[in-house]
């Protein structure tokens, strides 16, 4: 059995951490009544935790619908009583009387209901802010993460289980963020908590004997969400960023918490220094900015020392995962003072290790290219990418026709180029893709 | 200068499709309309639909709130300040609540 409070830290909280365990906390009310960002979101992930831990995890549903009530009764109450002095308290607070009531009500009470009674009771009542029960929060948001990543679910439930439950985002939400309709989301959501049921997950905390096996998945959903979020597939909508700030946390939240290991660290690290970029992305007309181009000044210095800070840890140890190395090549570009100086023969070192850990990845293969176009000129990298031209995986895949094109022009043969941008159009691409392609041809 | 009451009537129901997200975006909306100087004060009304008081032969009979058979309730009310009707309606067009709901604005006579 796993002991009770993994949540505690086991190194120094920076201040950046600091920042966000007030955020999470239940200080999450100020003077002007004005609500931090994202509060009803991450109240949804804290009271559904908590509640289907005492509830159980088969009154996942129950869980959800107190937390659903109490944000409807505020929304009934703030706008004429004003916001109360905590507002995360008083929805952690009215959410657990909501579970009281509907439990009293649906009379499915048995000798085990007593202590779940008095438990929501004590929860209820707690002073917020209380440092042991802000762990035991941490713990239950923890021990959620893990159920909803848990390797008996299929992954694309897991991704969904993991926004809806534990990021407070709504089918909608899910479905914009990934272009599919909202039937097929809650069609997932619904595969997921029969998974859940019929595979008998619980929320315990995986032992020392299947932890790498547990964190592996849960990692794998986090970077997912991320890179799903990262990637411009759409243009710059609002939800894909919070998505990569939603994968952050939940990394963060793991990285705090003493079942962190030097993976855990690495995938911090690779979210945070590429986030960091994010604002630097896309200008004022939503056009995309090339890396190369980004305004350096416009990259988030706070992220750029978080990523850092849990670069810096993952080091401890000798394993070297894909996090690692993609944590490496983000550090190199972070690093780097401006386009000259970006040592160039690093990245490629580091993208030859990424391959092979890769299992040669036909997309880091791809992204190797740029490298070696760097270091060794137009030609070889050209050479390298007719190699991936048959590949099954990148057909129609507007980024290789994309970097052929670039490296064709260098070298001069303009005819090639502009056709290799042509079929890059035909591919499916976000719209800042299109323009900037279209700029190219132009 | 005159007082207009602002009468709020919406679907509760029509709540649960927001997302937490966008249901924080509301009450912010919300927040930040009532903090205008014209606002007077705003009250919210109980769930509950209320009574219904009617007088009949001798004594008066209540029973409980009319509105079964319509889908939007009375849910709160504010008073604003304005100098005519017409400065009343343009102080309330932009009320978050119309995206949810309908307002009926009537003048208080002092």
């Amino acid at each position: 059995m796993a002991p009770s409070n993994f949540a505690s830290c086991t190194h120094n909280v920076t201040g950046a951490e600091r920042k966000n365990v007030r955020e999470a906390g239940a200080d999450s009310g100020n003077d002007a009544g004005v609500l931090l960002d994202h509060l009803f979101r991450h109240q949804v992930g804290r009271v559904v935790a908590h509640l289907a831990r005492v509830l159980g995890p088969a009154r996942l549903d129950l869980a959800e619908e107190s937390i659903q009530e109490a944000m409807l009764r505020a929304l009934q109450a703030w706008p004429y009583q004003g916001i109360p002095e905590n507002p995360g308290a008083w929805l952690f607070r009215v959410a657990h009387n909501s579970a009281i009531d509907s439990l009293r009500r649906a009379r499915f009470l048995d000798q085990n209901s007593d202590v779940v009674l008095a438990e929501l009771t004590r929860a209820s009542s707690i002073a917020s802010g209380d440092p042991s029960f802000e762990e035991q929060l941490r713990d239950d948001e923890l021990r959620m993460i893990f159920m909803c990543c848990h390797p008996e679910i299929a992954r694309d439930a897991r991704v969904a289980l993991s926004l809806k439950t534990v990021g407070g985002f709504s089918v909608r939400e899910i479905a914009s963020a990934f272009l599919a309709d909202d039937a097929a989301i809650a069609q997932r959501l619904v595969r997921a908590k029969r998974q859940l049921r019929d595979r008998h997950v619980t929320l315990d905390l995986p032992d020392a004997a299947e932890l790498d096996q547990r964190l592996d998945s849960v990692l794998e959903t986090i970077y997912f969400i991320f890179n799903e979020g990262y990637a411009a597939h759409e243009g710059e909508d609002l939800i894909r960023r919070d998505l990569c700030f939603e994968a952050l946390r939940l990394g963060r939240l793991l990285a705090a918490s003493s079942l962190a290991t030097p993976r855990v660290h690495a995938l911090v690290a690779v979210m945070a220094l590429q986030a960091a970029r994010l604002p630097a992305r896309i200008d004022e007309a939503g056009d995309l900015i090339l890396l190369e181009d980004q305004d350096r000044d416009r990259w988030d210095q706070h992220l750029i020392a978080l990523g850092f800070h849990h670069f810096n840890l993952s080091i401890a140890g000798d394993q070297v995962s894909e996090y690692h190395v993609q944590a490496a090549i983000a550090a190199v570009y972070t690093r780097a003072a401006d386009l000259r100086s970006i040592d160039w023969p690093a990245i490629l070192e580091l993208y030859n290790q990424l391959l092979a850990i890769s299992g040669a990845s036909p997309v880091v293969a791809l992204n190797r290219a740029v490298a070696v176009a760097k270091v060794h000129g137009a030609a070889e990298a050209l050479a390298e990418i007719e190699t991936l031209r048959g590949n099954p995986r990148l057909r129609d895949y507007y980024l290789l026709l994309a970097v052929r094109g670039h490296l064709l022009e260098e070298l001069g043969r303009h005819e090639e180029a502009a056709e290799c941008w042509r079929a890059a159009l035909a591919c499916r691409c976000s719209e800042p893709e299109r323009r900037f392609l279209r700029r190219k041809l132009s | 200068m005159p007082q207009y009451m602002l009468a709020l009537y919406d679907d509760p129901s029509g709540w649960k499709k927001l997302s937490p997200e966008e249901m924080q975006k509301a009450v912010e909306k919300y927040m930040a309309w009532g903090k205008r100087p014209y606002v007077v004060t705003g009250k919210r009304l109980a769930a509950d639909l209320g009574k219904v008081l009617k007088g009949g032969s001798g004594k008066g009979r209540a029973t409980d709130g009319p509105y079964s058979e319509t889908k939007e309730v009375l849910g709160g009310i504010y008073l604003i300040e304005a100098k005519d009707y017409d400065e009343a309606v343009e102080r309330t067009l932009d009320h978050p609540h119309l995206e949810h709901g309908t307002i009926e604005l009537r003048q208080l006579y002092s």
